[in-house]
């Protein structure tokens, strides 16, 4: 069996039109979608509706959630004041836009699903807001998995799809208390944890790619083979560049899906914990 | 280079900080002495220790401090943090510590907790009451290594000094590794990483503090007011 995996659809219709076109051709019934239903993107109401209409299991994404709960993200999201003052503008755009029925759609969605011992989540386990990209730290790659107690971590939110593959881990650690202390570790002891094989998958972007191409990502688990695909798919931006600029939205927002990568708001810090 | 002190858990017991200072009087070339948090606690009025924190005598090494859990519960349940309340306290104790930690302190006191920091970065080192994840983040001995190193990772540091946990112990990342695989639009590369050398040092609470030298490495495990008959443990 198949499923695919979306995330992060920012609004965009004619992307997730497209998408969903290409999973139906696939012949592929089960979709999990990773949030940022909207934001950015000119078509609010309407990129929720679809997944409403689909009933597409999701979670919530960190634009969901400050939509939901204002918008109160620290400066770790934006790499600049000018990019801030284009996001809140954009955050305030959406907020007006949106259906008292898909805001509390919004509000409805969990933190993150599971499938067997397949988590899906928008950001990392420990946030919406966390970026885990593709060359982090190994270590903290695998320990934002094992921690969460998942084989198969689904997330997005860097919006660039990636499979990585984290194994043959090993730590080896020496202890050394004082007397007296609680039994259990010996005074000087040497010991080592053997690490599990997990995996990452990221589903890039349908909505906002930044992978270097306009095409939206996402990606298919075959379950039996384990295999992953990640999938590039056209659709019409110039619909979508054209909405964002008679919606009133800063015209860059266009600019940046025509050039296919988001210089404008790339947040890298991997390690930075949001103080949120 | 001097020397520090680390201190914890004091939880309002100002003859306990005493018998510390009196002990670094003693103790020479210490120059800094850092205090993680837990100044205060429910079980006995705090003001005095925390009067003389903010006022040091003559002679006494200033403390810089940081704030801990129960300073985190105290400032919650004083509306210092926003929606959240001592809930953590209140689930784990009841009601009646809640108010008990309330009665603890002045509440003239809560300008100086509020302002205190989450972590200080000294050199290449990260002095916290918990972890770089959490103020309630208790890290042990027979903490998952991987979590360990993870905690290390987030502030990019080589030795992270915590203090939640009560005990006194250093834990050395000696060895290991893992492989990445990475498979993007791009193509498929591997990466080989190996752990650092990198440490996380228990320093204890109460009595039970810790001196680290920064020059040499060197680690001492102390109670204050025990010497001679309990010798510090030191570890190079």
């Amino acid at each position: 069996m198949a499923h695919a995996v979306i995330s992060c659809l920012h609004a965009n219709l004619a992307a997730l039109e497209a998408v969903l076109a290409d999973i139906d051709q696939q012949g592929i019934d089960t979709i999990t979608c990773l949030g940022d239903l909207v934001g950015y993107g000119p078509q609010p109401n309407e990129v929720v509706n679809l997944v409403r209409e689909r009933q597409i299991p999701t979670c919530q994404g960190c634009w969901d959630e400050d939509i939901i709960e204002g918008l109160n993200a620290c400066d770790c999201s934006y790499p600049s004041q000018l990019a801030e003052r284009r996001g809140q503008l954009a955050h305030q755009w959406t907020a007006d836009q949106l259906s008292e029925e898909n805001r509390a759609f919004l509000a409805s969605l969990p933190m993150s699903l599971w499938r067997d011992r397949q988590l899906f989540v928008h950001g990392s386990p420990n946030s919406q807001h966390e970026y885990l990209l593709p060359d982090m730290d190994a270590f903290a790659a695998l320990e934002r998995v094992e921690s969460a107690g998942a084989e198969t971590l689904f997330c997005g939110h860097t919006h660039r799809p990636y499979v990585r593959e984290l194994r043959d881990g090993s730590i080896r650690v020496r202890v050394r208390q004082t007397p007296g202390e609680p039994a259990g570790v010996a005074e000087a002891e040497d010991r080592e944890l053997r690490l599990p094989l997990r995996r990452i998958i990221n589903a890039g972007s349908v909505g906002e790619p930044r992978h270097g191409n306009t095409h939206a990502t996402y990606v298919i688990h075959h379950e039996d083979t384990n295999a992953v695909e990640i999938r590039e798919v056209p659709y019409d931006v110039e619909r979508t560049c054209r909405a964002i600029v008679d919606a009133g939205l800063p015209p860059i927002f266009a600019w940046r899906l025509r050039h296919g990568f988001e210089y404008a708001e790339r947040a890298d810090d991997a390690s930075h914990v949001c103080e949120r | 280079m001097a020397r520090w002190a680390l201190i914890s858990g004091l939880r309002g017991d100002l003859e306990a900080y005493e018998a510390i200072q009196a002990d670094l009087r003693h103790t020479r070339r210490v120059d800094t002495l850092f205090v993680l948090g837990d100044v205060i606690g429910p079980e006995r009025e705090c003001n005095a220790l925390l009067n003389r924190l903010q006022q040091p005598r003559r002679g006494e090494l200033e403390p810089q401090c940081l704030y801990g859990w129960w300073e985190d519960q105290l400032l919650a349940e004083r509306g210092y943090r926003g929606e959240r309340r001592a809930d953590a306290l209140r689930l784990s104790q009841g009601e009646a510590a809640v108010d008990a930690l309330l009665q603890a302190v002045d509440p003239a006191h809560m300008g100086w907790l509020a302002a205190l920091q989450f972590g200080f970065i000294e050199l290449d080192c990260a002095l916290l009451h918990g972890s770089s994840a959490a103020v309630d983040d208790s890290l042990e001995p027979a903490s998952s290594p991987l979590l360990l190193l993870d905690r290390l990772t987030r502030m990019d540091v080589n030795r992270l000094f915590t203090a939640r946990s009560g005990r006194q112990f250093r834990l050395e990342l000696s060895g290991g590794g893992i492989q990445s695989q990475v498979q993007d639009l791009e193509g498929q590369r591997h990466q080989q990483q190996g752990v650092p050398p990198r440490q996380v040092i228990g320093i204890g609470a109460g009595v039970h503090y810790t001196i680290y030298d920064p020059g040499s490495d060197r680690l001492d495990f102390l109670a204050a007011g025990s010497r001679p008959q309990q010798r510090a443990r030191g570890f190079a």
